[in-house]
């Protein structure tokens, strides 16, 4: 690497910040720092005619590193490192700082104190830039296709939004059907339109006129190119990194071939063997050959293995038309590639057996939402007419019972949100088809929140639907007459009620469904306290998870209504597109990296790592050394928090760099107070010291700034340099603990201060002297307070004193 | 006084005293749900108890009349409610932990104070007739140890139990 | 030989020592050895936990400590017992700081719970110490089908988290034992529900309403006897009966009997050796019915 040749750039912005810091005396300074070959003053920097001196001075290699005191250095550092690149020089041999929010503004009541502080600033960002090191770009492969898992309307949707951007996409699903509960559940809330029915094409792709609504079938889903339909099939492994996954699909027979299979129900007719139907809520019985409905996707039948009798039988081999039974039919495996995966598993209803003074499972007519669903559904079981299981007569007397095992800490502690909407949709439709039904919803509240909800629990109670407010607590069966019997306490009326009943419907809970827990593992994804896929944020990155490919949709991250599910759904979409769309992920390689040499193999810093950059690589005697990927690296520094040799770094913040900056920011007072060293993060904490400095609030000049990727870079050992180096109190200023922005960081930080005090202790320094803040954006002014707070404790306990 | 009283204990006052009586510390899970009260034995006789209502009643900080209106001793016991509850609330032992505030100021039904006081002169709240005590040989019946009076007395003096009952005959 | 230490209660001796003879006897014969240790007080029931919860559960405690020293399980027959003393065995030996504030006032009396030993219902001794075949094979005069509406009280099954007896909506175990004897538990509206014992004193009224209306029940069912586990359970329905006789002018006979009678009954002991005159309702032809 060259010499380095340092050019500083110091912006006055519009001669405001020279009212109170002594330009003069700044230029003079720097110009008398070692390296510095060239120092500017101008308005702006940034921009305009200061951004072109700064290119020229690059350009005519007056200068190979750059330092600029500007302002906003958030907004301006991006537009200078672009500037500098263009003009040829390495955009990571740039440091910026910020004279203005950190220096001229807070102490502009004490204005020499300032300029002190200032020269000290410009010492740091020199000596700092006379370290740094050129950092290049990498190129990783970014596959363009993606891998959609669940076949119901949040993955069918998804699935469609990026086949139709171009990509391929490869939809895995579970069941021999498409369509998830939505394909149960008839129709949706709050306008009672078809559940199946999405947004999608027409079905001539060659126009680009869409039809706002078709159904699967109408929609020529199947036909969409670029769409690969694997139903009856799971995600079994997944290997790979962002941009880049190998996935193993394992695909269960359906000993029906699909290229051949017309859906005539011949094979049905014949076939001898009687099951349950369990998609029919065991309301009646199929075949071990069947289909769902006569409207599935795809249309092909498939056989039950578990029922079936194979070549004990094969009637429906002989009798089917165009041979398209396969008995002989075997599992199969097969490896996608795709750049990025979205889970869209959805959600299913728990199983209220649990709740015993429910009876459910034990009396017939005591059933949940789902069954209740079939009964409804002209296509269903009942050709649409509400009966008692037990005997199959009409039902006339109905009881919906809310929050069943939800909101119910021995069960589900959380509100299942959708199940008030569906009991009042469910008791709506059937008290249009048969008015004289007498139907009484009981509930702890009703919510309905979302838009024309309201609306919609209006009408209910216009038709005559009557409402208890009550909790049931016991069901009960008189076995006279085999009528159900609700208990229930009406509070408005304060009475005790005894509600009869030919049918008691549960809004039973929403679970997630079943195998999330294996699919969290194969994919390396984490679950909530509920057991659904976990967000990782749902107001700053919805859909998302911590793992950079791997997005989540539709109910398997909450039970959510059809209209969010297909928002949630378009999202996901969009981000498992976003950085596939150029085929390839650029990236800076600010990232840490292992000197291998160093390394002595404990293992901690794979566990430490938010990205699972980490990994293990054998080396020839046995042992380890951790290695980190260049994709999957955020750069935050908390594996070099970790190492307990120092055997990481970060190669855009070296110790070297630290240290320097550290001396230099520590060697100039000009304050009559103690020198307090802040170390704050570059998400939260600087951002409160911008903060404070934006709002012009005022704190002292003897606290100064040192900026770290994440606290959770911090060491004790930075701890007690910062002290050797002349600091008389340390802050460390991070995020807080729930809200660090690289997941756990900032707690880290917390309790290396906790130990670093124990240590100075030991030392006989007081560990008053060294705090912790977690402040955030917004707390400007509480960042300020403890520079105040601080100098005033350090000062109460004097000059450090070593023993 | 009793303005004074009333302008002392607010509603977060009473429930948190309740939280931090022994038995009492999940009353503010209660969302009011109405399991408790279907559950409910004596409610279903008698619109005198409801256990629902007494827990309303507490939470909206309206002391005096929690400790002093009767129904909290028309709980039977029988924990159906906390059986139920669908937010873990422990009805039963909040009801226990209302009776001790109450008879820790005196409001204490007799049959209760007949107990108490049985208790600490005998070591059973049940006493046992001599006459009985006598007829156990008659149908075979070992004779019947004695009961751990010396021990008892230092525990219902360790804890102020023999402080809180009226003197007998004292009772309101 | 299975060894308890028998815990008494108050009611029992006090009221009804016609349980506590047959329970002896039955035990007794299928190989149970009782022992009776000085010094236990009262279990401190919900009477006392109404006055007062923390003392309460030092006096459970303390009884509890007896059995330790004496390093036995206990076995009671009362159901109120059972709750009392299984409850704070049960919740001083999961909750360590409830324990220390215990044992605190423990020593006062020079005493320490310690936790290592267990508080039973003598039918979970007759459940997994003799067991079901043991007994079926010990019943010399099987009870002839009789029609038992089985009533186990409340706190032989709640607070159930803590008692851990059975099941407390299907609770199976008091059932099969009623009928490892040869009759049958037949079933009978609002089965589990309280007797309402616990309001004598207090609101005698609807006390006997809530007695009421389980022998109601019992009777519309077809029940021959009410078979009972709690001494105030058996009170409140034998001697109820009288009340209800005086107060609502009904009467429905129904015999009132303890389990532990039935089973010294069907284990072959001689209805004149069990002291059956403790019964208000009359039992006469309950017993020509067993034969």
């Amino acid at each position: 690497m060259d010499e380095a040749k340092v050019g500083v750039f110091i912006a006055d912005c519009g001669g405001q910040i020279s009212k109170i810091l002594d330009f003069e005396a700044l230029i003079n300074f720097t110009k008398n720092i070692q390296g510095v070959t060239l120092v500017a003053r101008g308005s702006e920097f940034w921009r305009g005619q200061g951004l072109q001196t700064i290119v020229e001075a690059v350009k005519s290699n007056k200068i190979n590193r750059v330092v600029v005191a500007e302002g906003t250095p958030k907004i301006s550092e991006i537009a200078i490192a672009k500037a500098v690149e263009e003009a040829g020089l390495n955009p990571h041999l740039v440091e910026v700082l910020d004279l203005k929010d950190h220096c001229a503004w807070p102490h502009r009541d004490t204005p020499k104190e300032a300029t002190e502080k200032a020269k000290a600033m410009l010492l740091a960002a020199v000596e700092k830039a006379k370290l740094l090191e050129p950092i290049e770009k990498a190129e990783f492969p970014a596959v363009k296709s993606v891998l959609v898992i669940g076949g119901g309307i949040a993955g069918m949707q998804a699935a469609e939004d990026l086949a139709e951007m171009g990509f391929q996409v490869h939809l895995v699903e579970k069941e021999p059907f498409l369509g998830g509960l939505a394909a149960k559940a008839g129709r949706f809330f709050p306008t009672d339109d078809c559940a199946i029915c999405i947004q999608s094409p027409t079905a001539d792709l060659k126009t680009v006129a869409h039809t706002s609504r078709k159904c699967v079938y109408r929609s020529g889903f199947s036909e969409i190119p670029n769409l690969n339909i694997l139903a009856n099939s799971k995600v079994v492994k997944v290997e790979g990194v962002p941009g880049n996954y190998k996935v193993v699909v394992e695909r269960k027979p359906r000993y029906v071939n699909e290229k051949k299979c017309v859906a005539c129900d011949l094979c049905t007719s014949v076939c001898p063997v009687e099951v349950p139907d369990e998609y029919n809520a065991k309301l009646k019985t199929r075949k071990a050959i069947y289909v769902n409905t006569p409207l599935v996707y795809p249309p092909v039948y498939v056989i039950d293995e578990k029922a079936c009798k194979f070549y004990d039988c094969a009637k429906c081999v002989e009798v089917c038309p165009t041979k398209a039974v396969e008995l002989d039919q075997k599992p199969e495996q097969l490896t996608l590639n795709v750049g990025s995966i979205i889970v869209a598993t959805g959600f299913r209803e728990y199983d209220p057996s649990v709740i015993k003074e429910y009876h459910y499972g034990e009396y017939p007519d005591v059933i949940t939402h789902l069954e209740l669903a079939r009964m409804i559904d002209a296509f269903g079981p009942t050709n649409g007419v509400i009966v008692k299981p037990s005997d199959k007569k009409p039902a006339k007397r109905i009881v919906f019972v809310q929050c069943v095992g939800s909101r119910d800490r021995r069960w589900n502690p959380y509100c299942s949100s959708i199940c008030c909407m569906i009991s009042l949709k469910h008791a709506t439709l059937i008290k249009s088809a048969y008015p004289d039904t007498d139907i009484t919803i009981c509930y702890i509240d009703i919510r309905t929140t979302g838009r024309e909800h309201e609306y919609y629990y209006e009408r209910a109670r216009e038709m005559g639907i009557k409402f208890v407010k009550g909790r049931p607590s016991e069901i009960l069966q008189d076995p006279a007459t085999n009528t159900l019997v609700v208990e229930v306490e009406d509070e408005l009326l304060r009475r005790l009620l005894e509600l009869e009943a030919d049918l008691v419907v549960l809004a039973t809970a929403m679970v997630p469904s079943e195998d999330v827990k294996e699919l969290a593992e194969i994919l390396g994804i984490e679950l909530d306290q509920d057991g659904f896929f976990k967000e990782y944020n749902a107001k700053l990155r919805p859909t998302e998870t911590k793992l950079r490919g791997i997005f989540l949709c539709g109910g398997a991250t909450f039970p959510k209504d059809a209209p969010t599910t297909s928002l949630h759904a378009h999202s996901a979409a969009v981000k498992a597109a976003k950085f596939l769309t150029q085929g390839k992920i650029v990236k800076d390689l600010k990232v840490a990296v292992v000197n291998e040499d160093y390394c002595g193999d404990c293992e901690f810093c794979p566990v430490t790592c938010p990205y699972g950059a980490i990994s293990l690589a054998p080396k020839e005697n046995g042992h380890f050394v951790a290695r980190i990927s260049e994709l999957l690296c955020e750069g935050c520094g908390v594996c070099v928090g970790t190492c307990p040799v120092g055997a990481i770094e970060l190669r855009h913040l070296r110790p070297n760099q630290i240290a320097a900056q550290m001396k230099a920011l520590l060697s100039v007072n000009g304050t009559s107070k103690p020198l307090i060293l802040a170390i704050s993060c570059s998400e939260c904490g600087h951002a409160a010291v911008d903060s404070s400095g934006m709002a012009m609030i005022s704190y002292p000049a003897n606290v100064r700034v040192l900026k770290v990727p994440c606290t959770g870079i911090v060491q004790v050992q930075h701890i007690l340099e910062a002290f050797k180096a002349g600091a008389q109190g340390v802050m460390i200023v991070g995020c807080k603990p729930d809200g660090c922005h690289y997941e756990a960081g900032s707690q880290k930080a917390q309790k290396k201060v906790e130990l670093a005090k124990m240590l100075l202790n030991a030392y006989g320094i007081e560990p008053d002297r060294l705090e912790m803040f977690n402040l955030v954006y917004i707390e400007g002014d509480k960042f300020a307070e403890a520079a105040r707070m601080m100098t005033e404790r350090v000062e109460k306990l004097g000059q450090i004193q070593l023993a | 006084m009793a303005e004074e009283r009333q302008e002392k204990v607010t509603t977060v006052e009473f429930s948190k005293e309740i939280t931090s009586k022994l038995g009492g510390e999940t009353i503010t899970f209660c969302y009011q749900c109405g399991t408790c009260a279907s559950s409910c034995p004596v409610a279903k006789i008698t619109d005198r108890f409801n256990p629902r209502q007494v827990i309303r009643l507490a939470l909206l900080g309206q002391r005096e009349e929690v400790l002093t209106n009767g129904a909290i001793w028309l709980c039977s016991s029988c924990y159906n409610c906390q059986e139920r509850c669908p937010q873990k609330v422990e009805i039963a032992d909040v009801i226990y932990a209302l009776r001790n505030i109450a008879i820790s100021e005196g409001n204490i039904p007799n049959i209760y104070a007949e107990f108490a006081n049985a208790l600490i002169s005998e070591g059973r709240i049940v006493p046992i007739s001599k006459f009985l005590e006598k007829k156990r040989a008659d149908y075979g019946l070992p004779p019947l140890k004695p009961a751990g009076i010396e021990a008892l007395k230092k525990i219902l003096s360790a804890t102020g139990f023999d402080k809180i009952m009226p003197k007998k005959g004292e009772s309101p | 030989m299975t060894v308890y230490t028998l815990f008494l209660g108050c009611t029992i001796p006090a009221r009804q020592p016609h349980y506590e003879l047959s329970a002896r006897k039955a035990l007794t014969k299928l190989g149970i050895e009782l022992v009776d240790l000085e010094g236990m007080t009262c279990c401190a029931p919900p009477p006392l936990q109404s006055i007062d919860l923390e003392t309460s559960l030092a006096i459970a405690a303390n009884n509890i400590c007896i059995a330790e020293e004496a390093d036995l399980n206990i076995v009671t027959l009362c159901t109120g017992c059972f709750e009392s003393l299984a409850m704070a065995n049960t919740l001083l030996k999961e909750k360590p700081e409830l324990k220390a504030r215990v044992n605190k006032i423990l020593s006062s009396a020079g005493k320490e719970f310690k936790g290592n030993k267990e508080v039973r219902h003598y039918l979970q001794v007759l459940m997994e110490d003799v067991g079901l075949d043991r007994i079926k094979q010990s019943v010399i005069k099987p009870l002839n089908k009789l029609k038992v509406a089985a009533f186990s009280g409340c706190h032989l099954l709640r607070p159930s988290e803590l008692l851990r007896f059975d099941d407390p909506e299907r609770p199976q175990i008091f059932d099969t034992l009623i009928e490892a004897l040869g009759a049958k538990s037949i079933w009978y509206k609002n089965k589990l529900k309280c007797c309402g014992g616990l309001l004598r004193g207090y609101a005698d009224d609807v006390a006997l309403a809530i007695a009421r209306d389980k022998i109601v029940n019992a009777s519309n069912a077809g029940a021959d006897c009410i078979a009972t586990l709690c001494p105030f359970c058996f009170l409140t329905l034998d001697l109820g009966q009288m009340l209800i006789k005086t107060t609502y002018k009904e009467e429905y006979n129904m015999p009132i009997i303890h389990y532990a009678e039935l089973l010294s009954l069907s284990l072959g002991v001689e209805a004149k050796e069990l002291a059956l005159d403790f019964h208000k309702v009359k039992i006469d032809k309950l017993l020509e019915k067993i034969g």
